[in-house]
């Protein structure tokens, strides 16, 4: 159930994620990564269609650590960062980050080779481990053509994934 | 491009600016547009002019999507090694080979069947000039037909000659692109031409009259302008 995911630009790179519910602790979950004492992305599946999504996200990520030109501090907060298409921080933590009081979870690991920052947080979650393939039962689409300001006109040629993915590779080069 | 990733693209094409590969991201089919650095100029303006193309290139891909307009999706953009990464228009075949394949097929009515293609390319192209978005290279090379092409989704592909303007000149100029490249590869066009001009009008409602006044001036004189005085 657990997903890892080869980066096809370093062969040194990879990429992991577990989907939970039943959350019972996101708050202490949230307070340990934002103290740094366990290392994941936590993100909220009713923003995320589909793995590719963090993929291209993640690969967006790992390329700026890998060329030392990181907006945020982390790899995994950047991870965050390059999923939104805001250019605010806070903003990109507070609409895709795990809130206190959510049931539901995806959790992205970058490089993790030996399982250590796996293990580390599955040590400390509370909830029920679900296959990735339910990602796309949480996924609220309205929510997310909100968040990425997608209009009607667009999806009549393409489907809403397509959409995001550009959203979040052009970030860097198109001022929505 | 990284270099275990190199090994793994199969150059498909190789023009003056770029190079392009075929390749995967992540399992779905990709084609990689390498941008290579161009030893006559000076380092710092060739690597701040291409990384201006790449961006000019994302953007107009973007600004058509935003209208409705079939464009690849992009995955990854890397300024570093200059490439953008896209969809692979898979199952698909250029304007240009399904023109020639009816023309060779059908004969005299070849035209009336080409008719709605042309009704849906000049509405695209309108489209964009509404928008300000101009090609550059419209021709029917750089347009697929996805799936059946009877279903007419044609996708507009390589915007690396694009930029956004609102100069009626301009838009002229891209019009009479449009039309040597089809008159040219295409002969005896000249009535499909005209259907992509009314289905044009009416997708640039504003400025078609301006743009195609503009083109007749562009016809008498070629592309480039006289700079007298």
């Amino acid at each position: 159930m657990t997903e890892h995911i080869a980066n096809q630009f370093y062969a040194d790179s990879s990429i992991t994620m577990v989907l939970y519910d039943e959350l019972e602790n996101s708050k202490e979950i949230r307070k340990c990564v934002m103290d740094g004492s366990v290392e994941a992305s936590l993100l909220k599946p009713i923003l995320i269609l589909d793995k590719f999504q963090v993929i291209v996200a993640a690969t967006r990520a790992i390329h700026n650590q890998r060329h030392k030109r990181m907006t945020t501090k982390t790899i995994h907060s950047e991870i965050l960062f390059c999923l939104s298409p805001s250019k605010n921080i806070s903003d990109s933590y507070r609409k895709f980050g795990l809130g206190d009081e959510d049931k539901c979870m995806l959790v992205v690991i970058v490089d993790d080779q030996d399982n250590s920052k796996l293990n580390a947080i599955q040590a400390l979650i509370k909830g029920r481990q679900l296959p990735l393939s339910d990602l796309q039962a949480k996924a609220d689409p309205s929510a997310i053509k909100t968040i990425y300001k997608i209009h009607d006109e667009e999806l009549e040629v393409c489907p809403l994934l397509d959409a995001v993915v550009t959203r979040i590779s052009s970030k860097e080069t198109v001022t929505l | 491009m990284a270099e275990n990733e190199k090994h793994k693209l199969k150059l498909i094409k190789q023009g003056a600016e770029a190079k392009l590969y075929r390749g995967d991201f992540y399992e779905r089919p990709c084609i990689v547009k390498e941008r290579f650095s161009k030893s006559y100029r000076h380092s710092a303006l060739d690597r701040s002019l291409t990384a201006q193309r790449i961006k000019a290139e994302v953007r107009a891909l973007f600004r058509c999507r935003l209208q409705g307009i079939i464009v690849p999706t992009v995955y990854f953009v890397d300024l570093d090694s200059s490439c953008i990464y896209m969809e692979d228009i898979t199952d698909s075949c250029t304007v240009r080979d399904y023109i020639v394949q009816i023309q060779k097929e059908n004969g005299d009515s070849a035209i009336s069947q080409l008719k709605p293609l042309a009704t849906k390319i000049g509405g695209i192209v309108g489209k964009m000039h509404a928008n300000s978005i101009l090609h550059g290279d419209l021709t029917t090379s750089n347009m697929l037909l996805r799936g059946s092409p009877l279903d007419l989704n044609i996708v507009m592909i390589d915007f690396g000659l694009s930029y956004f303007d609102s100069l009626a000149e301009d838009k002229g100029v891209d019009l009479y692109v449009l039309e040597r490249a089809l008159l040219s590869t295409h002969p005896n066009t000249e009535e499909l031409f005209s259907t992509m001009m009314e289905a044009y009008k009416q997708a640039n409602k504003k400025g078609a009259a301006e743009v195609i006044s503009k083109l007749e001036e562009v016809r008498m004189r070629g592309r480039k302008r006289t700079m007298v005085g």
